[in-house]
C-alpha cells in the first residue's frame, strides 16, 4: 500500500516505509492492519484472563453476562486489568532502576570494570537525602551505602520511600491521608498482583487508589533512583547538540545502534566504540570508523550525557534496519519488537541481545553483567566491525537534523542562576503561561510522531514551555524542535525566555525512566512558592502512549498533582464508573485528573485551557482559550 | 424457520465467532483440537475491519436467487429448501472462483477443508451449521456471541423488534438512551483517530 | 403455447426452466447442432487440462429433457427463420413452428486466414467434441502453437502447459488478455505463464501451416518458422446469427434485445453469447460473451416469453482466472482500449503479498478492476459496478488488502 502519508508523518519513515514494502519486509502497520479490527471486549478493558474459571468477558450492551464467573463487574474487571497494566510498567521501571543500583553496588565493592562514579557531587547530594554522610569516606563507601539504602527502598522495611521527601509537604501529607504514600517498590508491585488475584480486592475505587500508590512508587521510587544512579555512573547531563533523525548513520563507517533503556549497556559500547584502537580496526576493514547511534530510550541516555546521534523512536526502530547500513544492533530490554530480528534477517544487520531477562528469537545472546560488560561490549563491537565486510546496498534517505539535548533539571536551574525563581518570574509576568511535560511512546493507532509535534507547536506557539522525553522528545528533534532557532515557531514571551537564555521553547529532559527530573523540576517550583504541585500551571501529554510503562507514568504524574492528557484510549471504558473517576473524580481526590483526547489539536486547547485555569486559580492573569 | 440475524452495530470485534464456527467446521469439533488438525479448520464467518476498524461479523446471506449459484460452472451450488441454506458439494466443486465474482457480500473462501474431500482446494463458506441444527444446537457463531450481534430468530420476530425500536426512538418524549456509553466512547475516539491518520 | 430455444447452452437451459416455472404446459422444443446434453462450456478447459472428466460437465442431470417435458433436437443447426410464418428451418429440413422464439445459439469460433488449415492437429476449442479431439491428439503432441491471447488462446495454452507440453503463444497486441486486464496485470499474467514454461511472441501471426497429414510447421508473418505438432485457433467469437434476416430483426454485432429479451420482430426474443444489450460499465450496447451473463439473460428471456415481464439490468463483462498460483479478476473496463481521459485510476502494487489492484472510475461511479491475488472480494466491487452506486469513501479503501462489504457502510 502506498499510503505512507498516513503511517508516519517524518520524511525519513516514509521513504523508509517505502523502502521496506519494495524489499517486501512486513513493518509494524502491516501488523498492526492484520490485527484489525482488535478485540472490543480487551479493548474495553471488559475480559478478564485473570483465574481459570474464566476467561471472562462482560456484554458492554448489557444483555449478555454482566459479571464474570466469579462475580466481578464491568467495574471490578475493568480497574483489575488497569491495575496490573500499572504493576506491570511500574515493575519494569523499577527493575531497570534495580539494575543501575546493582551496578553502583559492584563499583562500590570494585567489582565493576569500565564503571565508575563520575559524579561525585550528585552520589553525595543524593547520599545526604537517604541520611548518609559523605564525610571522610571515599566515593565507593558512599556508594556502597547508599546503594545498600536504595535497595531497602524496594523492599518492606520502610513506611516511605526515601525521595518522597523531595515532594511537596502538602502532596506528601495528601498521600498520608489517602494512604497511598508508596512504601516499598516492589511491595506495591507484589500488592498490586496480590490485590488482583480472585477474591481480593474487590472495591473498584480501592483498587484503584492502590494502582496510584503502586505508580507513585515507579515515579518517586524505582524511575527516580534509575535516573539519579545513572547520573552518579555516568554524569549528569548539561545541554549539548547533536544530531538526528535516520540520516545520522554514515554510508562509509561501522554503524552500531544501541536500543533499549538502561545505560548500563550503552555505556560500555560506547566506551567500545570510542576506543582508538577499535576505530583503527575498523579503518583496517574499509570503514572510515565507527559511527555509534542510539534508538529509543537508550539512546536518549546516550545522547543527553554525551551527545550520541539519535538514529530514531519506537516506530522507526523497524525501519531504520532497511537502511541496510546497520552493521549491529545490540539490545537490552523494554520495547524491543521481537519483529526486528526477522527485519534484520533481510539485510546484514546483527541482532545482540545482551539482558539475562530480556531474549528475543533469532538475535544472538551475549549477556551483559557490571563484571563483565566491558569486555562483553569490546567483542560485540568487534563483531561488528567484522560485519562491515558483508554490508550491502545502503540507503540512508535524509540528512540529519540539529538537536541540543542535555537538560537535567541541575542543568535547567544552573541556566537559571542557581535558582528556578527566573522561571517563575517569567510565569508570573505571563511571558510563559506555563509548562507542560510531555511524554510517552510512539503507537500504529496514532500516525507516527504526529501527536507529539503537532501538540508541541501549539503549546509552544501559546507560549508553554514544553519538556520532553522518551520517543515524544525524539519527535521533537527530528521536527527540529530543539534547537535554539526553533524559538522562531514560539509565542512572544517563550520566545523573548528562552531567546535570552539561548535555549530552545522544548527542553529535552531525557529518556522514559527521566520523567521524573519533570517531578523534580515541578516539585522544586511548588516549593519555591510553598504551595503543591496541583496548584501549579502544568500539564502532562502522551500523545502516543502504547506501553503499561506509559500507564504508570500517566498514573504517578496525575497522583502527583498535574493533569494529564492521553492521545490514545486506555482499557477502561467498559467501566463508565472507572472512566468517570480518572477523568472528573480524581480532581477532588488527588488534585488533577486524566483526559483523552486523540487529536493532538484539541489536546493542545484543553491544555492551554488548563493552564489558563490554574493561572487565574493562583491570582495570575488568565486568558480565554 | 429461524435464521441467522447479524446485528452489526453490536459488534465489538471479538472474533469469538469465528474460533467457534472452525471448531464448528472441524474433525474433532473442540476448539482445542481443531488447531492441530491437518488440514486446520478456517472460519466461514469473517470479521472484518470497517471504515474505523469497527468489527463486522461478515457471513453468507443465503440469499434467493443466488449469485453464487448462479455463476457456478460445475453446479455444485445448490440451495437446501428445508433449511434455506445455500450449500457447496465439495465433491463437484472446481475452485474455478467464479462464486468469488458472484457474491456481492465477498463470503467466500478457498482452501482445504476438514470436512472435503483430502488435499482438495475448495470454495468454501457458512453452511448455517446444519450439521449441528440436526443435533439441535443452534449455529456456533451464535451461540458464542456474547453481545448480541449474531442472534437466531424468526425473521418475522426479528423485523417486528427492529421496527418497535425504530418506533421508539421516533416517539416524542424518547429520550435518546446509549445503552453502551463504554463502546460509544470507545468508537468515538477510534474514529477520530483514524480520521486524523487519513488526513494530510 | 408453443416455444422453440435454438441452442442447448446455459441461455437456453436457463430459459427453458424460466418457461416452466410460468408454464407448465406449454410444449418447448429445443434446438442444438451439439448432440451433448447442456453442459458447461466454460470447463472445456477443465477438460483439456485434465482437472475434470467429461462426466462433470454437464449442468443438468441426464432426465433434464424429460423432467421439464421438452422435446430436444440434437445434431442438427439451424439455418433459416421465417418471421413471417413464425418458423426455423435446420440443416437437415426440418421445419419447426413457433408461437414464442428463442435464439440462443451461442457464438462460433473466428476463423484464422492461413494456408494448410486442411492439416490434422489444428483445432477450434469452443465444445466438448473438439476438446475430446484435442485430447486425442495430445499423446503425439510435443509442441503446441497458440494463436492468440485472449481468453481461449490463454485457457488453451494454460491447460497444455498443465499437461507438461511446451507451447509458444502467439499474441497480436503486446500481452495476452488485452481486452481483459492493463498492461501491468497483462505483464505480471505473462510472466506466471513464462516462468511455467509458455514462450509469447507479440506482434507476429500465422501465414502457413506445413505438415505431412498433420502439422508440423507454422510459417509466420516474420518468415520465421516453428515446428509445432498442435495448433490451436483462438481468435475470439461471433455471434452465430447468421440465419436471421437482418431486415427483419435490427442486429448489431449481435442480435438487439430490449431490457426483456425481447428482439425487434414480435415474439422473437435472444439472449446469451448472440445477443446484445447495454453493458453498465461502459453505458452502451455491448456483446459480453460470457457464462453468467447467458444464465441470467436466459432466465429472464424465459420468463418474458412466458408471460411475466422481468426486466435485465445490462451486462457486466467479468472473469476470474486461476493459473498456477497466480488469481486474476477483471471487471468492466480495465484495459486501455476502454479507458479514456475522463476515466480516474487508483491502484496498488505489494510485492510481499504479490497482488495487485486497479480501480477505473468514472466520476464516482466504480466502471472496472483488475485484481492479482486476494480476488475473495471482488464480488464485492463487481456488485459496487453492477449497482452503479456512487463509491463516496476514499479509494483508498477499496484496495486496502483489509477491503470487505463494512467498508461500504457507515456506522
Amino acid at each position: 500500500m502506498t499510503h505512507h502519508h498516513t503511517y508516519t508523518i517524518t520524511k525519513d519513515g516514509q521513504l523508509l516505509i517505502k523502502k521496506m514494502e519494495s524489499d517486501q519486509v512486513e513493518t509494524v502497520w502491516d501488523r498492526h492492519a492484520a490485527q484489525q479490527p482488535q478485540c472490543g471486549f480487551c479493548d474495553l478493558g471488559l475480559s478478564c484472563r485473570i483465574c481459570a474459571m474464566g476467561p471472562c468477558r462482560v456484554d458492554p450492551f448489557g444483555e449478555g453476562p454482566q459479571q464474570g464467573v466469579c462475580g466481578a463487574d464491568a467495574d471490578i474487571i475493568v480497574a483489575r486489568n488497569l491495575c496490573r497494566m500499572i504493576a506491570a510498567g511500574a515493575a519494569a521501571h523499577s527493575d531497570h532502576g534495580r539494575d543501575l543500583v546493582e551496578v553502583l553496588a559492584s563499583v562500590a565493592e570494585n567489582k565493576a570494570p569500565g564503571y565508575a562514579i563520575t559524579d561525585t557531587e550528585k552520589l553525595n547530594r543524593v547520599a545526604a537525602e537517604y541520611g548518609i554522610a559523605a564525610d571522610g569516606k571515599t566515593p565507593e563507601q558512599v556508594a556502597g551505602e547508599l546503594a545498600h539504602a536504595m535497595q531497602e527502598d524496594f523492599g518492606t522495611r520502610k513506611k516511605e520511600l526515601a525521595l518522597v521527601a523531595r515532594a511537596p509537604e502538602k502532596r506528601q501529607q495528601l498521600w498520608r491521608k489517602l494512604n497511598i504514600m508508596p512504601r516499598g517498590i516492589d511491595r506495591e508491585t507484589s500488592e498490586a498482583m496480590h490485590r488482583t488475584h480472585m477474591g481480593v480486592d474487590n472495591g473498584w475505587q480501592s483498587l484503584l487508589l492502590h494502582g496510584l500508590r503502586n505508580a507513585l512508587s515507579d515515579g518517586w521510587g524505582g524511575s527516580m533512583i534509575a535516573t539519579e544512579v545513572s547520573d552518579i555512573l555516568f554524569g549528569t547531563p548539561k545541554p549539548a547538540p547533536t544530531k538526528v533523525n535516520a540520516g545520522v548513520l554514515k554510508a562509509d563507517q561501522v554503524n552500531v545502534v544501541v536500543h533499549g533503556h538502561n545505560p548500563v549497556v550503552s555505556e560500555m559500547v560506547m566506551a567500545a566504540c570510542q576506543d582508538p584502537e577499535m576505530t583503527k580496526l575498523a579503518e583496517e576493514k574499509g570503514a572510515k570508523g565507527i559511527n555509534l547511534c542510539g534508538l529509543c530510550c537508550t539512546g536518549n541516555e546516550l545522547l543527553m550525557r554525551h551527545g550520541i546521534p539519535m538514529a530514531g523512536n519506537h516506530l522507526m526502530t523497524e525501519l531504520i534496519i532497511a537502511t541496510g547500513a546497520i552493521e549491529m544492533m545490540i539490545v537490552d530490554y523494554q520495547c524491543i519488537m521481537p519483529a526486528l530480528s526477522k527485519v534484520a534477517a533481510c539485510y546484514h544487520t546483527k541482532m545482540i541481545s545482551t539482558s539475562d531477562k530480556a531474549r528475543f528469537p533469532g538475535m544472538e545472546h551475549v549477556e551483559f553483567h557490571p563484571d563483565n560488560a566491558r569486555k562483553k561490549a569490546y567483542d560485540v563491537v568487534k563483531a561488528a566491525i567484522e560485519n562491515f565486510a558483508n554490508r550491502g546496498e545502503t540507503y540512508i534517505p535524509v540528512e540529519p537534523l540539529d538537536a541540543v539535548g542535555g537538560f537535567s533539571v541541575e542543568a535547567v536551574v544552573g541556566a537559571l542562576g542557581g535558582t528556578p525563581a527566573p522561571l517563575l518570574d517569567a510565569i508570573k509576568a505571563g511571558k510563559i503561561r506555563g509548562a507542560a511535560g510531555i511524554v510517552g511512546c510512539n503507537n500504529p493507532k496514532i500516525k507516527h510522531d504526529y501527536g507529539h509535534v503537532t501538540l508541541t507547536k501549539r503549546l509552544i506557539e501559546n507560549d508553554i514551555l514544553v519538556v520532553d522525553t522518551g520517543c515524544a522528545a525524539v519527535a521533537t528533534a527530528k521536527a527540529g524542535f530543539k534547537v535554539a532557532d526553533a524559538i522562531s515557531h514560539a509565542g512572544p514571551g517563550l520566545k523573548e525566555v528562552c531567546g535570552s537564555l539561548g535555549i530552545p521553547p522544548v527542553l529535552h529532559f531525557g529518556s522514559c525512566v527521566d520523567n521524573v527530573r519533570i517531578l523534580v523540576l515541578a516539585a522544586s517550583l511548588a516549593n519555591a512558592l510553598g504551595t503543591d504541585i496541583s496548584d501549579l500551571p502544568l500539564a502532562g501529554a502522551a500523545p502516543e502512549w502504547y506501553s503499561e510503562k506509559a500507564v504508570s507514568i500517566g498514573a504517578y504524574v496525575v497522583a502527583s498533582g498535574i493533569y494529564t492528557v492521553l492521545g490514545p484510549m486506555p482499557p477502561i471504558a467498559g467501566s463508565m464508573n472507572v472512566v468517570e473517576l480518572l477523568t472528573e473524580g480524581l480532581g477532588e481526590v488527588v488534585g488533577a485528573t486524566f483526559a483523552v483526547e486523540p487529536d493532538p489539536e484539541k489536546a493542545a486547547l484543553l491544555i492551554r485551557g488548563h493552564i489558563e485555569n490554574q493561572r487565574r486559580k493562583l491570582g495570575l492573569d488568565a486568558a480565554a482559550v | 424457520m429461524k435464521q441467522v440475524i447479524v446485528h452489526p452495530e453490536r459488534c465489538v470485534g471479538c472474533m469469538q465467532c469465528m474460533l467457534a464456527c472452525a471448531a464448528a467446521h472441524s474433525k474433532t469439533g473442540a476448539l482445542i483440537s481443531a488447531i492441530s488438525e491437518s488440514p486446520r479448520p478456517r472460519p466461514r464467518i469473517h470479521v472484518g475491519a470497517g471504515r474505523y476498524d469497527e468489527g463486522f461479523p461478515n457471513r453468507c446471506r443465503h440469499c434467493d436467487p443466488a449469485p453464487c449459484q448462479m455463476a457456478c460452472l460445475p453446479g455444485a451450488i445448490y440451495r437446501q429448501t428445508t433449511t434455506n441454506t445455500v450449500l457447496i458439494n465439495p465433491d463437484v466443486c472446481i475452485n474455478c472462483a467464479s462464486c468469488a465474482m458472484a457474491c456481492p457480500y465477498g463470503v467466500i473462501r478457498y482452501h482445504a477443508d476438514p470436512l472435503a474431500p483430502a488435499d482438495k482446494t475448495i470454495a468454501v463458506k457458512c453452511d448455517n451449521c446444519i450439521a449441528r441444527q440436526h443435533k439441535g444446537l443452534i449455529p456456533a457463531c451464535v451461540e458464542v456471541c456474547k453481545v448480541g450481534a449474531l442472534t437466531f430468530e424468526e425473521m418475522d420476530a426479528a423485523m417486528k423488534k427492529k421496527t418497535d425500536q425504530v418506533a421508539r426512538s421516533m416517539s416524542a418524549e424518547a429520550i435518546a438512551a446509549d445503552h453502551a456509553p463504554g463502546f460509544s466512547l470507545l468508537n468515538t475516539i477510534k474514529r477520530a483517530q483514524k480520521e486524523i491518520n487519513l488526513s494530510r | 403455447m408453443n416455444y422453440v430455444i435454438i441452442g442447448n447452452g446455459v441461455a437456453g437451459v436457463t430459459a427453458a426452466e424460466a418457461i416452466r416455472q410460468i408454464d407448465a404446459r406449454g410444449q418447448i422444443t429445443m434446438i442444438s447442432d451439439e448432440s451433448h446434453p447442456p453442459y458447461c462450456r466454460p470447463m472445456i478447459s477443465n477438460l483439456l487440462e485434465g482437472a475434470v472428466d467429461v462426466s462433470r460437465l454437464p449442468i443438468r442431470g441426464p432426465d433434464f429433457y424429460d423432467r421439464l417435458s421438452i422435446t430436444p433436437t440434437l445434431g442438427s443447426r439451424v439455418t433459416s427463420l421465417d418471421v413471417n410464418a413464425r418458423t426455423v428451418t435446420t440443416k437437415g429440413g426440418q421445419i419447426f413452428a413457433y408461437d414464442r422464439l428463442l435464439i440462443a445459439a451461442g457464438a462460433d469460433p473466428r476463423p484464422l486466414d492461413a494456408q494448410g488449415l486442411d492439416l490434422g492437429g489444428i483445432f477450434f476449442m469452443r465444445n466438448i467434441a473438439q476438446v475430446q479431439e484435442m485430447i486425442a491428439a495430445l499423446a503425439d503432441t510435443r509442441h503446441a502453437l497458440v494463436l492468440g491471447g485472449g481468453l481461449v488462446g490463454f485457457k488453451a495454452a494454460y491447460s497444455l502447459l498443465k499437461r507438461n507440453i511446451g507451447v509458444t503463444m502467439l499474441i497480436r497486441s503486446g500481452y495476452p488478455l488485452s481486452m481483459q486486464v492493463d498492461e501491468t496485470a497483462g505483464e505480471m499474467i505473462q510472466q506466471v505463464l513464462c516462468d511455467h514454461g509458455l514462450t509469447v511472441r507479440t506482434g507476429i501471426s500465422v501465414t502457413a501451416f506445413e505438415g505431412g497429414g498433420r502439422v508440423q510447421t507454422a510459417h509466420l508473418s516474420d518468415g520465421s518458422q516453428v515446428p509445432c505438432d498442435m495448433a490451436i485457433i483462438g481468435k475470439g467469437v461471433f455471434p452465430a446469427h447468421g440465419f436471421v434476416p437482418t431486415d427483419r430483426i435490427d442486429t448489431d454485432a449481435g442480435i438487439l434485445v430490449d431490457d426483456h429479451m425481447a428482439t425487434s420482430a414480435p415474439g422473437i426474443y435472444a439472449a446469451g453469447d448472440v445477443a446484445e444489450h447495454i453493458d453498465i460499465a461502459r453505458q452502451k450496447r455491448w456483446v459480453n460473451a460470457i457464462w453468467p451473463e447467458a444464465a441470467a439473460q436466459g432466465r429472464v428471456a424465459g420468463f418474458n416469453m412466458a408471460g411475466r415481464a422481468l426486466a435485465y439490468r445490462g451486462s457486466l463483462s467479468r472473469n476470474v482466472i486461476r493459473m498456477f498460483d497466480t488469481d486474476v479478476m477483471t471487471a468492466g473496463r480495465v484495459s486501455p482500449r476502454d479507458t479514456d481521459e475522463t476515466c480516474r485510476f487508483f491502484s496498488a502494487a505489494d510485492h510481499r503479498r504479490q497482488t495487485y489492484r486497479k480501480l477505473v472510475f468514472e466520476d464516482q461511479i466504480l466502471v472496472g478492476f483488475v485484481m492479482i491475488n486476494q480476488i475473495e472480494q471482488g464480488g464485492v466491487l463487481a456488485s459496487l459496478i453492477q449497482s452503479r452506486t456512487p463509491v463516496k469513501i476514499s479509494a483508498h479503501h477499496l484496495l486496502d488488502p483489509g477491503f470487505n462489504v463494512s467498508r461500504l457502510f457507515d456506522r
